[in-house]
C-alpha cells in the first residue's frame, strides 16, 4: 500500500470517528429539540462534564471502563435533574425562557468546572487494550479511533432499536410530533420529557468520555464540539435523526480532508456547507419545522 | 408625571452625565463608559427581541464587525478622521447585516437564534484565521486615535479618558435617542405588531420579511456603532474580545434581567450587570457565576425582567395599576 493511499484511510477513519463523537452529541440535541421544543445550549456542557467525570473516575479507580459506564450516567443524571427542577419551571414562559435558561446553565456549569478542576488541560491515557495500530491488509488503523466508531454505532443501534421497535419508543416519537396529543391519551408527558432529556444528556455524556483520551480534558471542550453539534443540528433540519446522522458523517469527513487539503479555512468549511443548504433549504436537510 | 417635573429629570440626567468624571474620578468613569457601550448594544440587542421577537444569539458579529472596521480602517488609512472612523464600523455592520438578510428573515423563533448563532461563530473562526487582516488572535490594538476635528473650529485629542468620555457620551446618547425616536414611530408599532402578531401585520398589508430585514439592519448598525466606540476605547479589538460567544449572551443577559420589551429595560441591565461584575471581580475570578445563576434566577422568578418587577410591586404596594407606559419607565 503506498503512503498516499494511506494517509487518506486515516484521514477518513479520524473524520468518521469525529462525525460518530459528533452525532452522539447531536443526537441527543436534536432529540431534546424535536421533543420539548428546547434547544439547549448547555448540551455541549453535559459533554464536557462527561469528559471531566471521566478524568475524576480514573483517577479515583484507575479503570477506564468503570468510567466509561459511569461518567456518562453522572451527566445524564444532572440533565435529568437540570429539567425537574429549572426548564419545567419555565415551560409556561414559551420557548425564548428555556433558550435563555439553558444559557444560564452552561454558564454556570463551565464556571463550576474551572472551580473545581481549574482551567489547565488534564491528560487521560487510552487504556492499554486500546493503544497502538491494527493492521489490516497492510494497512494501519489507530485502534482507539475504530473503538470509538463501534462504541457509537452500538449506542446507535440500542437506541434505533429502543426507538423504533418498542412501546416507549412509540411514545417517544409520537411526542416529538404532537406533544398536546399524547398527553391527551393519558401519557404522562413531563416524565417522557424527562426520560428523553435524561437520555440526551446521557448521549453527550458518552461523547465526552469518549473524546476525553483524544482531546484531553479542558473547559474549552463544551465550545468546539457544542458549536459543530448546533451547526449539524441546524444544518440537517431541526428534530432530524436521520439528517443529524448524515450531517454529522459530512462534517467529520470535511473536517478531516479540510485539515489535510486547506488547513487554514477548515473550520470555515462546514460553515459554508451550512450556509449552501439553508440557502436552498432554509429548514435544513429534513427539517419540516419552519419557524 | 407631569412635563416639568419630566424635564427637571432630563436636566438633572444631564448633569449627572457632565460632571460625572469629576465627581466620581477616572476609574468609575471608564466603567461608566463601558457601561454605556453596553448599553447601547444591549438596546439594539433589544430592538431585535423585545420590538420584534426575534432572539439573536450572534449579536456580536455585528458589534465586532463595527469594532474591527473601525480599528482596521484607522491602521490602514493614515489620517483617518474620528468620525468617518465610526461611521466606517457603522457601515461596515450593515453591510454584514445585508449580506446575512436573505438568510435570517426568512425564519424566526429557534431557528433565527440558531442561525444568527452559527454565523456569528463563523465570525470569530474568520477573525482567528484572517490573520493578514485581523491579526489572529492578538486582534488589531495600538492603532492612532485621531483627534475630534471641525475643521477651523476645534480639536479635542481623544487620548485623554476623560475627553472621550464626552465623545463617548454623546456618540452613545444620540444613539440610543434616535432609537427611542424610531419606537415612538408607526414603524415601531409595525415591528411590535411583528412580535405579537406577524400573520396578521402580513394581512394588513406591511410586508413582514422586509420588515424584519431594516429591523435587522438598524439593529446591526447601532451593535456596530457600539463596537466602534469600544475599539477606539480599549485601542484594542481582539476575536476573544469581540466575537466569542460570551459577548453575544452580554446583551441576552442585560436585557433579560433589565426587562423584556422595555426601551430602558437593557440600560438597567447593563448597570445592574455592570455593578455586579465590579463587586463579584474583586473578591473572585468566577464573575460568570455569578452572572449565569442571577439569569437563572431571572428567567425562574421575575421572567419579564426587573421593570416588570417594579410594576408588580407598585401594583401590589401603591395599588397602582402598572399598565404598558408605566413599564416602559418614561412616566
Amino acid at each position: 500500500m503506498d503512503p498516499t493511499t494511506a494517509l487518506y484511510v486515516a484521514q477518513g477513519i479520524h473524520g468518521l470517528s469525529y462525525g460518530m463523537v459528533l452525532f452522539l452529541v447531536a443526537s441527543g440535541l436534536t432529540l431534546i429539540f424535536g421533543m420539548m421544543g428546547i434547544l439547549n445550549i448547555a448540551h455541549a456542557s453535559f459533554f464536557m462534564l462527561g469528559a471531566y467525570f471521566c478524568f475524576q473516575v480514573i483517577s479515583m479507580t484507575g479503570n477506564f471502563w468503570v468510567s466509561l459506564l459511569v461518567a456518562p450516567i453522572a451527566a445524564g443524571f444532572l440533565g435529568v435533574l437540570c429539567e425537574r427542577f429549572l426548564l419545567r419551571k419555565v415551560h409556561a414562559y414559551g420557548h425564548v425562557g428555556e433558550l435563555l435558561l439553558t444559557v444560564g446553565v452552561a454558564m454556570v456549569i463551565l464556571e463550576c468546572v474551572k472551580i473545581f478542576w481549574g482551567t489547565q488541560s488534564l491528560p487521560i491515557i487510552i487504556p492499554p487494550v486500546l493503544q497502538g495500530l491494527l493492521k489490516i491488509g497492510g494497512l494501519e488503523y489507530p485502534i482507539y479511533r475504530l473503538f470509538i466508531i463501534v462504541l457509537a454505532v452500538v449506542i446507535l443501534g440500542i437506541m434505533a432499536l429502543l426507538l423504533y421497535k418498542t412501546r416507549l419508543g412509540m411514545i417517544v416519537r409520537a411526542a416529538v410530533s404532537d406533544a398536546d396529543m399524547v398527553d391527551a391519551l393519558g401519557i404522562n408527558v413531563p416524565v417522557v420529557f424527562m426520560l428523553v432529556f435524561g437520555v440526551g444528556t446521557w448521549l453527550a455524556g458518552v461523547g465526552g468520555v469518549a473524546v476525553a483520551p483524544i482531546l484531553t480534558v479542558y473547559p474549552g471542550l463544551a465550545d468546539q464540539i457544542g458549536m459543530d453539534a448546533f451547526v449539524v443540528v441546524v444544518t440537517a433540519g431541526f428534530g432530524s435523526l436521520k439528517g443529524a446522522f448524515l450531517v454529522s458523517i459530512i462534517f467529520g469527513m470535511l473536517n478531516a480532508y479540510g485539515v489535510q487539503f486547506v488547513s487554514q479555512l477548515a473550520p470555515v468549511l462546514m460553515f459554508s456547507f451550512m450556509a449552501i443548504v439553508l440557502a436552498f433549504k432554509p429548514a435544513g436537510f429534513f427539517g419540516e419545522i419552519e419557524s | 408625571m407631569n412635563r416639568i417635573t419630566k424635564s427637571v429629570l432630563w436636566v438633572v440626567l444631564l448633569l449627572i452625565l457632565v460632571f460625572y468624571p469629576m465627581l466620581f474620578g477616572l476609574y468609575f468613569t471608564n466603567i461608566f463608559v463601558i457601561f454605556a457601550i453596553f448599553a447601547l448594544f444591549a438596546i439594539s440587542f433589544n430592538m431585535l427581541l423585545g420590538y420584534t421577537g426575534l432572539l439573536s444569539f450572534g449579536h456580536a458579529m455585528f458589534f465586532g464587525t463595527g469594532g474591527y472596521a473601525t480599528a482596521i480602517a484607522l491602521e490602514r488609512i493614515e489620517g483617518l478622521p474620528l468620525l468617518p472612523a465610526v461611521l466606517i464600523g457603522l457601515v461596515a455592520a450593515i453591510v454584514l447585516a445585508l449580506i446575512l438578510c436573505p438568510l435570517l428573515v426568512r425564519v424566526s423563533g429557534v431557528a433565527f437564534a440558531m442561525l444568527t448563532l452559527a454565523f456569528g461563530q463563523l465570525m470569530h473562526v474568520l477573525a482567528m484565521k484572517l490573520r493578514w487582516l485581523t491579526g489572529g488572535e492578538d486582534g488589531v490594538g495600538g492603532f492612532p486615535i485621531p483627534p475630534f476635528n471641525i475643521p477651523g473650529v476645534v480639536s479635542i485629542d481623544m487620548t485623554d479618558p476623560i475627553k472621550f468620555y464626552y465623545f463617548a457620551m454623546a456618540v452613545l446618547g444620540i444613539s440610543i435617542w434616535i432609537v427611542w425616536f424610531i419606537t415612538k414611530t408607526p414603524f415601531g408599532s409595525v415591528q411590535v405588531g411583528i412580535r405579537d402578531n406577524a400573520v396578521r401585520i402580513d394581512y394588513l398589508g406591511f410586508k413582514v420579511p422586509q420588515t424584519k430585514a431594516i429591523i435587522l439592519i438598524m439593529s446591526s448598525g447601532f451593535a456596530g456603532i457600539a463596537g466602534s466606540i469600544y475599539a477606539l476605547f480599549q485601542n484594542l479589538i481582539s476575536a476573544d474580545d469581540a466575537y466569542h460567544v460570551g459577548n453575544s449572551f452580554a446583551p441576552i443577559i442585560m436585557t433579560v434581567v433589565g426587562g423584556v420589551g422595555s426601551f430602558f429595560g437593557p440600560i438597567i441591565g447593563s448597570g445592574i450587570l455592570s455593578i455586579i461584575d465590579e463587586m463579584t471581580s474583586r473578591y473572585t475570578e468566577r464573575v460568570d457565576l455569578v452572572t449565569g445563576l442571577i439569569l437563572i434566577l431571572m428567567i425562574m422568578f421575575a421572567p419579564g425582567g426587573l421593570t416588570s418587577l417594579f410594576g408588580v410591586i407598585r401594583e401590589k404596594w401603591f395599588g397602582k395599576k402598572s399598565d404598558k407606559t408605566a413599564m416602559e419607565g418614561d412616566s
